[in-house]
């Protein structure tokens, strides 16, 4: 099933499209764990069925960009140290 | 002192606020995504009865109680006064009970202790398993934190402090959170954590009583466990931790454990905040790393949705900060007459009465309030005089148009401390919590001649002779007239 996540950025231009990008990046899907935070190694792409994923966009205040993403997820990234997981 | 008969826990308030009509049961389902939210922040808006949502989409057993102390008649239930009792009266009272001996807290057995009825320890951490709401749409995060008490101690001089510092969910065992550099935390972790590299440790309470709540966001100098107690006319029930050594509100609904860690840190924000905007920038933030949640059974999560006009927290700081710096300038031996801020001026307008018996008093005062520790938190002092009505808006304000002299009463303070919160702020000033201040200084001039120089105030009660406004005033309804339309 395509899962849905959102980013926050200050410029779209953070979203530089045919290279890896490290995000960090909310999910969107319903559930109790809606709007949770993980890092991740991703790739997006303005054409919506580049990627099974989709990603929303929101700007440094919380406003809804009208720019949408698919999202390919790579990797999570942990970068909480060990001594506190 | 008399018998305080005060709410003695979230639950005993929620009761008595509904008793008096000033809060509403809803039982049809709410969700937490967004529809609490909007329902708390329409509430603050109209000031309407405070919403007790009993019936929570996903989260089956527990409940909201949103804008608890968003109305100054909710304050007075809180402290156990008649909700009809007017601000100077509520004042009055608080002043009374903060002046008095502080009351110590007691500490229970956590078989006495309703906040350890559910326990969550190790792989069963997730705050996901709360309701945590999405207060506003667009916010960074569900927010644990809106209206609670964020509890620490300093290690060396054993200080707790409860403060309220936003918390956003980042996620299951993770949030971070707004705690500026001039706040009692602030100073702690700067002064002795962050340094050492060592992680401090922190409970989180969640449906404080509303005098604790009351207590975490005043800021007095007496440590909130006894001021709570001097509020409410007994000592509070603390109860220790599970995994740490802090002590929490034994009746409190939701306590999350854990510790802020000194060397990690996660985004937080963007958050709808109290001065009506999402101002301060999305960054990397205090990180508060969760180990433990322990709740009641049917435990109530409290809501404070900061936005326009009035919330709590615009109401109940607003408060505080003015009989704080009230009890600070009277011991300075200043012939201050009252100390008010308007909810409405989002705790940004200090208005001050006083009696001008010498010059220069407006700006001793201004250096006082601003100097002190109340002072990151208001940029505008606003002096009148004792003949003033410092609660009435069209007297202050009319005062300020007429009395303030462009270039003599309007003083200027450059580079102090302000907030990220300040909406007039550069970007810079608020990553770096840098400010500037202003006085207004609406007082006549003390070398003015008071007989030919300082204008007559052309009111009805101050130029009409006592005998003709009294004739005026009983014959009223005689001459035609059915009461003035406001």
């Amino acid at each position: 099933m395509a899962n849905k996540w959102e980013v926050f950025v200050m410029d779209l231009g953070e979203l530089a499209e045919g290279k890896e990008l490290e995000l960090t990046i909310r999910t969107l899907n319903d559930g109790l764990h809606k709007y949770t935070y993980q890092r991740a190694k991703v790739e997006v792409s303005s054409k919506l069925d580049q990627f099974a994923d989709s990603l929303q966009v929101r700007l440094g205040r919380g406003q809804l960009s009208d720019r949408k993403f698919s999202i390919r997820v790579i990797e999570r990234v942990e970068r909480l140290p060990a001594q506190y997981r | 002192m008399a018998k305080i008969s005060a709410p003695k826990n979230n639950r005993e308030f929620i009761d008595a606020c509904v008793a008096s009509g000033d809060a509403v049961r809803i039982k049809q389902e709410v969700d937490w995504d967004n529809e609490a939210g909007a329902i708390v922040r329409r509430v603050c808006e109209l000031g309407e009865a405070a919403p007790f949502m009993e019936n929570i989409k996903d989260y089956p057993g527990f409940s909201y109680f949103g804008a608890p102390l968003s109305t100054y008649r909710r304050m007075a239930i809180a402290l156990g006064m008649d909700p009809a009792s007017t601000l100077p009266q509520i004042g009055a009272e608080y002043l009374k009970r903060t002046n008095s001996e502080p009351i110590a807290p007691v500490i229970v057995d956590r078989r006495d202790a309703p906040c350890k009825e559910n326990i969550l320890l190790g792989d069963d951490v997730d705050l996901c398993k709360l309701p945590v709401p999405l207060v506003h749409d667009g916010d960074g995060g569900r927010y644990v934190g809106t209206w609670h008490g964020v509890i620490t101690k300093h290690p060396v001089r054993g200080d707790v402090n409860w403060g309220m510092y936003r918390q956003m969910m980042w996620d299951g065992r993770t949030m971070s959170g707004a705690v500026f550099p001039f706040s009692d935390l602030g100073k702690t972790l700067t002064d002795y954590y962050l340094p050492r590299g060592e992680g401090c440790p922190f409970a989180t309470a969640i449906g404080l009583s509303p005098l604790a709540a009351m207590a975490a966001c005043a800021p007095s100098p007496i440590p909130e466990p006894e001021l709570t107690g001097m509020l409410a006319g007994e000592a509070v029930r603390l109860v220790k931790c599970e995994t740490n050594d802090l002590e929490v509100p034994a009746d409190a609904e939701i306590i999350i454990e854990g510790m802020i860690l000194p060397d990690y840190k996660v985004e937080e924000g963007p958050f709808g905040e109290y001065t009506g905007y999402r101002t301060s920038p999305r960054d990397f933030r205090v990180t508060f790393r969760v180990d433990a949640i322990t709740y009641r059974n049917n435990a109530t999560m409290t809501i404070s949705n900061m936005g326009v006009p009035q919330d709590e927290g615009q109401l109940l700081r607003s408060f505080s900060l003015g009989l704080e710096l009230e009890k600070l300038l009277k011991s300075q031996g200043i012939p201050v007459t009252g100390v008010y801020m308007h909810p409405r001026s989002t705790h940004h307008m200090m208005i001050v009465g006083v009696k001008p018996t010498y010059a220069g008093i407006a700006m001793q005062i201004a250096q006082l309030a601003f100097g002190s520790k109340l002072g990151p938190w208001f940029h505008m002092v606003m002096v009148v005089d004792d003949q003033t009505d410092i609660f009435n808006w069209d007297e202050v304000y009319h005062a300020f148009c007429t009395r303030c002299n462009p270039e003599r009463g309007i003083h200027v303070f450059k580079n102090t401390t302000g907030t990220a919160l300040y909406p007039h702020a550069t970007p810079h000033e608020r990553k770096y919590s840098i400010g500037s201040k202003v006085l207004f200084d609406c007082l006549w001039p003390v070398d003015w001649d008071k007989t030919n120089d300082v204008p007559t105030v052309v009111s009805f009660k101050n130029v009409y002779p006592k005998d003709i406004q009294e004739k005026v005033v009983n014959n009223w309804a005689d001459y035609g007239f059915r009461g003035a339309k406001k």
